[in-house]
């Protein structure tokens, strides 16, 4: 950059490490220059294309260098740099830097300027999903979901555009794509669970006889495919805990059960932890609505549960079942 | 074959190996990743720090050096950036300060200006708390707002209903928590929720059975735990993980003989350090987290120091900085 015409009035300014530095850091040579060259930027508070470029380049270089990034923020706003255009350039480098926290709140901030959430909400929900920025973000993030389907950023970043947007209606049906590609995508799962519920806070969430129906009979069919995978397991029993509890031993575990003896998969059920601990949690909970002598049959029958549980299916976690079992013969 | 995994945990913990590791990190000017780390030096620092305390080597980087290392640091809003120079941030001023304490120098900052620095980040209306000017909101910088406020004794100068309201919106049904509300449960953000509760004395709003079960079901088949369902294990959770079964009083669900073996099957033998998993390359990250977790699942056995689950700090240092209060307001059922 020194010898750049481009670049000629700039004086770069070194880090500062100190005389006597607990860490003294090797920079490469080209990016110590472009450092320099973007504090002396920083410092004198340029706001030109030059200086877009050069953060452009140095987060590229280092996206976790988040001072480059405000900074960024402030040229694309003091610029008036075309919105799609630096979603664009976004897009671009985003390939090497998926799992880069300010990337993405970069596209949040950038998203928000140019579709604002409270007028967007105005619109009905089909033309909302109409929209050109709307979809290409949708679009993005669907890039990233398919080369990392567990990035914690990109379902983070797409909860908040259906949020923002009120994207609900169309988001179930992105879900079951996810959880048909691979049904032990636990992300998927918990996106599931935000759809169902449109993230209402949980106590506002009224979960209707017939919604909870269906759901019990799509994760009776996902278990079927893979049953020693915990997440279908764990939504439903926890969905229902939270929403519904009378019907995980009302409606559940008859299914349960129907499957547990299913001549065809019958075996691959019953050996895996996962069924087991749902009886000892329905079990558990069914305890509660009994008289004493069922009470007692139950407990014992999820006490049963636990043993097998710490002797055979999960004895990496013998205590905690030991632990449960006790539980059950105290109450 | 590389290097670790020809080695299992049968060759203890290589304490004098691990202290010259951390000591060396300052030398390693060649290493691309060296350079590529300078934006969060002063966390590299702290988990050099935290390592060589656990281990009973807290003499072996200069307090000096470190102290006035972390002053310089220190911006004019009174947060601290990852390096001297950087913005401010909240990560890299939760590791200043968690230093200064270490090194029994907090006294050497302005108590008032860092306080108002952490306030700034707070929206007082909702209790979300930002990691930097920039607005990123996580329920991480929920945790290390009040954990930095609590230093200074000012927790009260937050908005604490607020956070621990946003902390309980980010509750899942697996009795997990995410970076937000509806964000998918991860052990990390686990670890940050129940230490931000724990120091807001609100762990009764957890659902202390779901949450201890969904953290002992993170245990795989190696003792290695991971951070979510489906997901390889990794060293780190050791502590995230771990941590969060020692505030929950349930570190026994795990199989803790068989943690500390996986945990020690990642060291790098010859040149100390410990990496993400056996055969991995060690870094100081792992090597901090490593070591805190075998100091929760069995500092007896390994002589090293105890740590605090809520500040991943030694016990001793909480203790005298008057900070182990949060056990007092943890449940009273919950028999800690």
């Amino acid at each position: 950059m020194s010898q750049q015409e481009e670049w000629k009035d700039v004086v770069p300014i070194p880090q500062d490490d100190g005389k006597n530095p607990v860490c003294p850091i090797a920079y490469t040579d080209e990016y110590r220059e472009m450092t320099d060259y973007f504090r002396a930027v920083m410092a004198s508070g340029e706001v030109s294309q030059r200086a877009l470029k050069l953060s452009g380049r140095v987060i590229d270089a280092n996206a976790a260098h988040y001072t480059a990034w405000v900074y960024r923020k402030k040229l694309v706003l003091d610029l008036g740099v075309d919105i799609s255009e630096e979603l664009a350039w976004v897009a671009e480098i985003s390939g090497r830097h998926i799992k880069n926290y300010q990337l993405w709140h970069h596209r949040e901030a950038l998203l928000e300027l140019l579709l604002d959430p409270k007028q967007v909400a105005l619109e009905p929900q089909d033309q909302r999903m109409r929209n050109p920025d709307i979809r290409r973000e949708l679009q993005f993030i669907d890039r990233v979901i398919d080369q990392d389907s567990k990035n914690f950023h990109a379902w983070s970043h797409r909860q908040w555009v259906v949020r923002a947007y009120g994207l609900w209606d169309q988001e179930m049906a992105f879900v079951d794509t996810q959880i048909n590609q691979d049904v032990r995508n636990n992300s998927a799962w918990n996106q599931r669970y935000f759809a169902l519920t449109r993230n209402q806070a949980a106590d506002a969430f009224v979960l209707t006889k017939e919604a909870a129906d269906a759901e019990i009979a799509y994760v009776i069919d996902k278990i079927k495919l893979a049953p020693n995978n915990e997440s279908p397991w764990s939504y439903i029993l926890g969905l229902l805990l939270r929403h519904a509890p009378a019907m995980l031993y009302e409606d559940l575990l008859p299914s349960i059960n129907a499957l547990a003896s299913d001549k065809n998969g019958a075996l691959a059920v019953v050996s895996t932890p996962f069924y087991w601990s749902a009886l000892v949690d329905i079990y558990e909970k069914q305890a509660e609505v009994l008289d004493a002598e069922q009470r007692d049959a139950v407990k014992g029958l999820a006490r049963e549960a636990c043993e097998s549980l710490a002797e055979q299916y999960d004895p990496v976690r013998a205590k905690y079942w030991k632990y449960r079992k006790q539980e059950l013969t105290a109450q | 074959m590389d290097k670790s995994s020809e080695h299992n945990g049968s060759v203890g913990l290589l304490v004098d190996k691990h202290v010259e590791y951390v000591k060396s990190l300052d030398k390693r000017h060649d290493e691309i990743e060296y350079w590529m780390t300078e934006h969060l030096r002063i966390s590299g620092v702290y988990w050099g720090a935290v390592s060589l305390h656990l281990l009973r080597k807290s003499d072996a980087l200069r307090k000096d050096d470190i102290i006035d290392y972390v002053l310089r640091c220190q911006n004019a809003d009174g947060g601290f950036g990852g390096h001297v120079g950087h913005d401010s941030h909240l990560l890299y001023t939760m590791s200043a300060i968690q230093l200064l304490v270490m090194y029994d120098a907090l006294n050497r900052v302005n108590a008032g200006k860092v306080i108002g620095y952490v306030k700034s980040l707070q929206d007082e209306t909702t209790g979300e708390v930002s990691g930097d000017v920039w607005g990123e909101k996580d329920t991480r910088f929920a945790y290390i707002s009040l954990a930095i406020m609590s230093f200074f004794d000012a927790v009260d100068q937050l908005n604490v209903d607020g956070v621990v309201e946003y902390v309980r919106k980010a509750m899942n049904y697996d009795g997990g928590f995410g970076s937000g509300p509806g964000g998918e449960s991860h052990a990390a953000q686990v670890f940050t929720c129940l230490a931000a509760l724990a120091i807001a004395g609100r762990l009764d709003i957890v659902d202390r059975e779901r949450l201890s079960g969904w953290l002992a079901e993170r245990q795989q088949k190696s003792g290695g735990l991971n951070g979510r369902p489906q997901k390889l294990e990794d060293v780190c959770y050791s502590w995230w993980v771990l941590s969060s079964l020692n505030i929950l009083a349930r570190v026994h669900w795990v199989d803790c003989q068989k943690l500390c073996d996986y945990i020690l099957s990642a060291q790098d033998v010859d040149n100390g350090g410990i990496a993400d998993r056996p055969g991995d390359i060690a870094d100081v990250y792992h090597t901090c987290f490593g070591i805190a977790g075998l100091s929760l699942a069995g500092y007896d056995k390994y002589s090293l120091a105890e740590v605090d689950p809520v500040y991943c700090m030694p016990l001793s240092v909480i203790k005298s900085a008057g900070l182990r209060k949060w056990v007092d307001k943890v449940p009273e059922n919950w028999e800690h």
